[in-house]
């Protein structure tokens, strides 16, 4: 089992570094009598493919361009109670989940962020990187981003030492990481793409649950105003053998989280805000906890208020 | 005797309260000083281009009609917060600035007109906006 993570992680570093090699660009020359040299076309990239960096929990293809600080605000209500929604006021009076980050945009393909969350109290390191960007010749079809989360569970350690003959209490066992590739496309003014592909590692979790999981995303948005969008994603956790760790004889009690994360809304975008108000079924806001511990299921009642809000400042 | 006074200050600070006008208004923004080379640039793209009704509109409406109104005349629901006025678009003596003056009036800014380039990067689409402004004349 330990082999199998060590092999994808080392595959995953290897993928990364090759996609992170620049490529030249290609110049135009025509063979002619002339000895003039001809310009080099200079390829136009398309108009951001998203409004925001961030849509729900994920994050987007978008790169803001250098110097730009991000504020950003995720908020999730609790779970309505799908008996008597109005009991718990549609889950808005119910337990919540928050987080506050900053990004900042070092070059214009390169942006590091960092949050604080609530539950878990989950504190996060993010980077984003663009590796290759759509153009409007369509000479690059599409925008291809890789993005690193990594998150430390900041609770007291004793959550850690519950058990009798569990090993000792770590600080690595805090820590988590999310590393996904994101490749999306613009495919006019109103719609825009986007699927990714994900691998989640919890350092440690409980005897009957599983380290690794693959996932994958789909996002997408549909604009209907020049300022409003439809927005809509889904991520998929994978069912994959040779990477789980769940124990078949654990107890029927034992909770399964299995469940994707599927979230719709409505995003308004202004110069410097953009506004998310959506439903949702993971609580976990960062990626990693959408991904590995999500057990409600959206089409069964397992919805959730959230809004996001971010707002940038360029320098 | 003390409630009397207290009824005196009360009504005292409701006059204060309704009378005082501290001046307000909007000062107009003086002459931009702008460089020979950003006053002579031409745009990119020519006029009647179908940009200036889509990319142009829709960015000036995502960026600017907030200060400067729907219809660039200076009522936009930010205006009022400003201590400079957002100026009216309309007019034929701002119309008769040229391209490179609106160019560089609407992106790189003074004071409290921010500085647009991060926000439009394409150039192309910046002039497509400075069109999209020149159909904002009377």
């Amino acid at each position: 089992m330990k082999n199998i993570y060590i092999t994808l992680r080392i595959s995953a570093l290897m993928i990364l570094t090759l996609l992170l090699i620049k490529s030249t660009a290609i110049a135009q020359e025509e063979a002619t009598q002339d000895t003039t040299v001809q310009e080099p076309t200079v390829e136009r990239p398309v108009r951001p493919a998203f409004e925001s960096g961030l849509l729900f929990d994920a994050t987007t293809t978008t790169v803001q361009p250098s110097k730009t600080l991000e504020f950003i605000l995720q908020h999730r209500f609790g779970y309505m109670d799908t008996e008597k929604y109005a009991k718990d006021f549609f889950g808005i009076w119910g337990a919540s989940n928050i987080r506050v980050g900053l990004n900042y945009s070092f070059t214009d393909k390169l942006t590091v962020g960092i949050g604080t969350t609530k539950m878990k109290r989950l504190q996060d390191l993010q980077i984003k990187y663009k590796v290759l960007e759509q153009t409007r010749s369509n000479s690059m079809p599409v925008t291809v981003v890789v993005h690193e989360v990594i998150g430390v569970d900041a609770r007291d350690a004793s959550i850690w030492d519950q058990n009798e003959g569990s090993p000792a209490y770590k600080f690595s066992n805090r820590i988590s990481y999310f590393t996904e590739v994101i490749v999306s496309r613009r495919f006019n003014d109103n719609l825009s793409l986007q699927a990714g592909g994900a691998f989640t590692h919890y350092n440690c979790v409980d005897s009957v649950y599983d380290h690794d999981r693959i996932s994958l995303s789909f996002a997408g948005r549909y604009k209907f105003s020049p300022q409003g969008s439809v927005i809509v994603a889904g991520d998929f956790p994978l069912d994959i053998t040779g990477i789980k760790d769940f124990k078949k004889d654990a107890s029927a009690t034992t909770i399964i989280y299995d469940k994707p994360n599927i979230s719709i809304g409505v995003e308004i975008s202004t110069s410097t805000h953009a506004f998310q108000i959506y439903l949702a079924s993971a609580q976990g806001i960062l990626p990693q906890e959408d991904v590995m511990w999500n057990n409600h299921d959206f089409f069964k009642g397992g919805i959730m208020i959230g809004f996001n809000l971010t707002r940038l400042w360029n320098f | 005797m003390k409630n009397s006074i207290k009824l005196i200050a009360i009504i005292c600070t409701a006059i204060i309260f309704v009378t005082a006008n501290m001046a307000m208004a909007q000062k107009a923004g003086g002459p931009w000083t702008i460089p020979a080379a950003s006053k002579s640039m031409k745009s990119t793209i020519k006029a009647g281009d179908a940009s200036i009704n889509t990319v142009g509109k829709e960015n000036f409406n995502k960026h600017c009609k907030s200060c400067h109104g729907a219809k660039g005349l200076g009522d936009g629901p930010k205006a009022a917060n400003l201590k400079t006025s957002t100026g009216d678009f309309s007019t034929a003596k701002f119309q008769a600035s040229t391209d490179g003056e609106l160019y560089y009036m609407s992106f790189i800014g003074r004071d409290e007109m921010p500085n647009f380039e991060k926000k439009i990067i394409d150039v192309a689409d910046r002039w497509a906006v400075i069109g999209y402004i020149r159909t904002l004349k009377k």
